[in-house]
This record gives structure tokens, C-alpha cells and sequence, in this order.
């Protein structure tokens, strides 16, 4: 009886640590037009701005960093990482509306802080 | 064999579990670091709830500061975390998590602060009471156990997701094994407790990550200074291997080696609760290249344990006496 209750909870633990969002709507009436950094490649923990042109009506903008962080929001927002996070990332930006979102992602090397090898 | 089948159960999780797609990442739960425990008797309950807070501001090339950087930053933390534990059977404990983080926050002057707040991880772990002698005074518990990523992971202001530091959730299932053991002298008692982590893969759409494994190696000096009053006198060991990242390429700056000094008072209430008060204070900190250095906790836990042979017992004589 007592091993029953482990089981319970084993499975409600995994079953809900493993629940996915759901696949968003791609929008036919939303472009990106460009998707670019004003540095590339950047120094860790320096800023570069990063900006999104895209056509459509009410866009509204999303951001996600795979390492480092996003300041700001909108259209332009700005990208730093710490020493941590040197290496190839990967910026992606959402523009979307009530029709749905495209996606576009960009590339920016950081590399490590110049007194890191002291 | 119905005894050995909560031990296979979480076997067959460790094997399953090892495949699992995760939400995504973060370090997750801090290390709640007061006194270990040996397992516990059979049908006594505990249940506590702690509160910690931590402090970072500091940067750390190797064992030293480092201030060339043209910033300062500080992160703190508000964390709270429910533990209930059940001596299934004399030789079983169950024990079971769940962290909470009022607010996580990154604060950078000049620049907005970003602060994640929300569910935490859970976890199971089953403690085994694989050795104890009364007269000796001595018992020897291992534990094994699963940390779930059940938290916020993916949490955005603005449309924008914040940074891995300040999501609640580590976004990756971890495995962990642990072993204490326990000494009574007179009124001291000697422990020495050490943990081993291993953190899974973070593979999700946005992230591909996976933390060093981590080892704990810690030694507990205990005092019981009046009937109700106990301190506890800790010098723990904390070491963190490097992560990967994409292409399982090593990240230089990760990884650490920390030494902790942790000092714990303990006062035990009238039916069987108990409070403690405890904090986190690093003596020797070595980071690998520069990283945001650990800088002070302070926690504090109430608990309260239920013995429900004696609570029987207890019923039974008054019924008697009746």
C-alpha cells in the first residue's frame, strides 16, 4: 500500500515536469524584413543593440537569449553576456499579432573578457 | 519484495527520466545547508518550512576579487521551501521538497533589474537506515533521490525571457546520492555528510545546456547546550564541474570550488517543534576564469515532528486509565 503512494508521486511529479507548451500559429500576414546587431562579435559583458524591421499591423515583439540577457523590449532592445556565456548565441526574436508569429533568429559571438587569461 | 519496490521505482525514473525533453534551465533550489539528518524512525513525520536569503555581488577571477569590471552587480534571493519527511518503515524514509522563490532578482545600476519569482524544483528521495547502533550511538544513511524541474522555467517580462539566473527552475531533472553518518560522544555529536549530483542535459528549443556535477562534502560539529538549546558548528565543501554547451563544448567559466563555514542554532518547543537559524558564510571561494562569486545566506527553518506510535501509545493509556 505504502509503495502505491511512492508510485503516485513519482508519476504526478514527471507527468507534470514534462507538460510542453503548445505549438503557436504562423502568421502569413507578418515578414521579418531584417533582424541585425549594431556589434557582432561583441566583448562579454559589452552591449550591442539588436533590432527587428518586420511588416504587419500591431506587431508586438518577443525575445529569447540561449545564453546572456536581453535588455529592454519592443523592436530594439539591447544584448549583453557575462564571461560564461562567450561562444556562438543565438538571439531569437518573435514578432506577432491576433493572425499569429513568425520567428527569426541571429547569431552573435561573444567572446571572453580581455583579462580573463591573467 | 514489495519492500524493494519503491527502490526500483525510482531506478526505473533514473533510467527513464535520463530521456525526458526538459522546459529548459537554471540552477534551480539553493542548497538548503542546515544540519543533516539521519533517517527516521518508523511512522514518525516531520514537516518543516524554511526560509532563506541570499546575497552575490562580488566577481572572482580564480581565488580573488575581481574589479576591473567597468559594473557592479548584486543578486539576492527570497526562497522558501516545504519538507515533509515519513519513516516508512524503521530502515525507510521518505522525503519530499518543494522550493518556492519569491523573487530571484539580478539588480545592475543603470540598467533593469531582472527578477523571476514562482515554483521552484520538487524532489523525492528515499533515506535508508543501513546501519545504527543505540548503544554505539552510531547510524550510517544513505539517500537517493530526484530533483523534478516541476517550476517556472521560462518566465518573461515584457515579452522578453529573463536571463537563466533569475528563472526559478533548474528546467532539468537531477540525480542525487548522498550518505551521512552520525556519532554520538556525551553531549557532542560528529557527523560527516557527502552528496553527489549529477544534473541532466537541458535540451529544449532555446536551450542546450547541461551543469557540472556537483560533490558536497561536509563535516557537522553538534552541542547540546542546555536540554532545549543545540548548536551546530559546520565546515562544508562544495565543488561544481564545468558545463557544457552547444556542440558539448566545455564553458571555461563555470565551475568552482567553495568552502563554507555554517553556524546553527537550534531551540526545541514544547510538542515537538523545533526552530533553527542558520547562515552560509564562504571562508575560501575558487572560481574558474571570472564569475559572480557566492556571498552570504542566512535561513531560518521551523519544524515540527509527529510520532504517531507514541501519539497511540499515548491515546491507548488514556483510554486505559478511562
Amino acid at each position: 500500500m505504502k509503495s502505491r503512494y511512492i508510485v503516485f508521486a513519482f508519476v504526478t511529479f514527471s507527468l507534470w515536469a514534462c507538460s510542453k507548451k503548445s505549438d503557436p500559429t504562423l502568421s502569413e500576414s507578418i515578414k521579418i524584413v531584417s533582424l541585425s546587431a549594431s556589434i557582432n562579435p561583441v566583448k562579454a559583458y559589452e552591449i550591442t543593440e539588436i533590432s527587428v524591421e518586420a511588416t504587419g499591423e500591431n506587431l508586438q515583439y518577443g525575445w529569447v537569449a540561449n545564453h546572456g540577457r536581453i535588455l529592454g523590449n519592443g523592436k530594439v532592445v539591447q544584448y549583453n553576456a557575462c564571461t560564461s556565456c562567450a561562444g556562438h548565441n543565438t538571439i531569437t526574436c518573435r514578432v506577432f499579432n491576433e493572425t499569429g508569429e513568425v520567428s527569426d533568429t541571429i547569431m552573435i559571438r561573444v567572446y571572453p573578457y580581455p583579462s580573463e587569461n591573467k | 519484495m514489495a519492500r524493494y519496490t519503491g527502490l526500483l521505482l525510482l531506478i526505473f525514473f533514473l533510467i527513464n527520466g535520463s530521456g525526458a525533453r526538459a522546459q529548459c534551465c537554471t540552477s534551480g533550489n539553493p542548497f538548503i545547508s542546515d544540519a543533516e539528518q539521519p533517517a527516521l524512525p518508523s511512522r514518525v513525520l516531520t514537516t518543516s518550512l524554511a526560509y532563506r536569503y541570499s546575497h552575490s555581488g562580488s566577481y572572482y577571477l580564480k581565488d580573488g576579487p575581481f574589479r576591473e569590471l567597468p559594473f557592479r552587480e548584486a543578486a539576492y534571493s527570497n526562497y522558501t521551501e516545504l519538507q515533509i519527511g515519513y519513516g516508512v518503515t524503521n530502515w525507510l524514509t521518505v522525503l519530499t521538497d518543494l522550493g518556492y522563490f519569491f523573487n530571484k532578482t539580478l539588480k545592475n545600476p543603470g540598467i533593469d533589474s531582472y527578477s523571476g519569482h514562482g515554483l521552484g524544483d520538487a524532489a523525492l528521495y528515499l533515506k535508508f537506515n543501513a546501519y545504527s547502533n543505540s548503544r554505539l550511538r552510531l547510524s550510517i544513511s544513505p539517500t537517493i533521490g530526484v530533483k523534478f524541474p516541476v517550476g517556472v522555467f521560462d518566465q518573461e517580462v515584457d515579452n522578453v525571457q529573463l536571463p537563466i539566473s533569475v528563472q526559478p527552475s533548474s528546467g532539468g531533472y537531477g540525480y542525487i546520492a548522498t550518505i551521512f553518518v552520525s556519532k554520538g560522544i556525551g553531549k557532542i555529536a560528529l557527523a560527516g555528510f557527502s552528496s553527489y549530483e549529477y544534473s541532466q542535459l537541458i535540451e529544449s528549443d532555446n536551450f542546450y545546456y547541461k551543469y557540472g556535477d556537483q560533490w558536497i562534502g561536509a563535516l557537522y560539529f553538534n552541542y547540546q547546550v542546555w536540554k532545549r538549546v543545540g548548536i551546530d558548528l559546520q565546515l562544508r565543501y562544495e565543488n561544481r564541474a564545468k558545463s557544457t554547451r552547444e556542440n558539448n563544448e566545455i564553458i571555461d567559466a563555470s565551475g568552482y570550488h567553495v568552502i563554507f563555514f555554517t553556524p546553527q542554532l537550534t531551540y526545541a518547543f514544547k510538542h515537538n517543534w523545533y526552530i533553527s537559524a542558520y547562515a552560509d558564510v564562504p571562508i575560501y571561494k575558487y572560481y574558474n576564469s571570472i564569475q559572480m562569486s557566492f556571498g552570504y545566506a542566512v535561513s531560518l527553518r521551523l519544524t515540527k515532528k509527529i510520532d504517531f506510535i507514541a501519539l497511540r501509545a499515548g491515546r491507548n493509556s488514556m483510554k486505559k486509565i478511562n
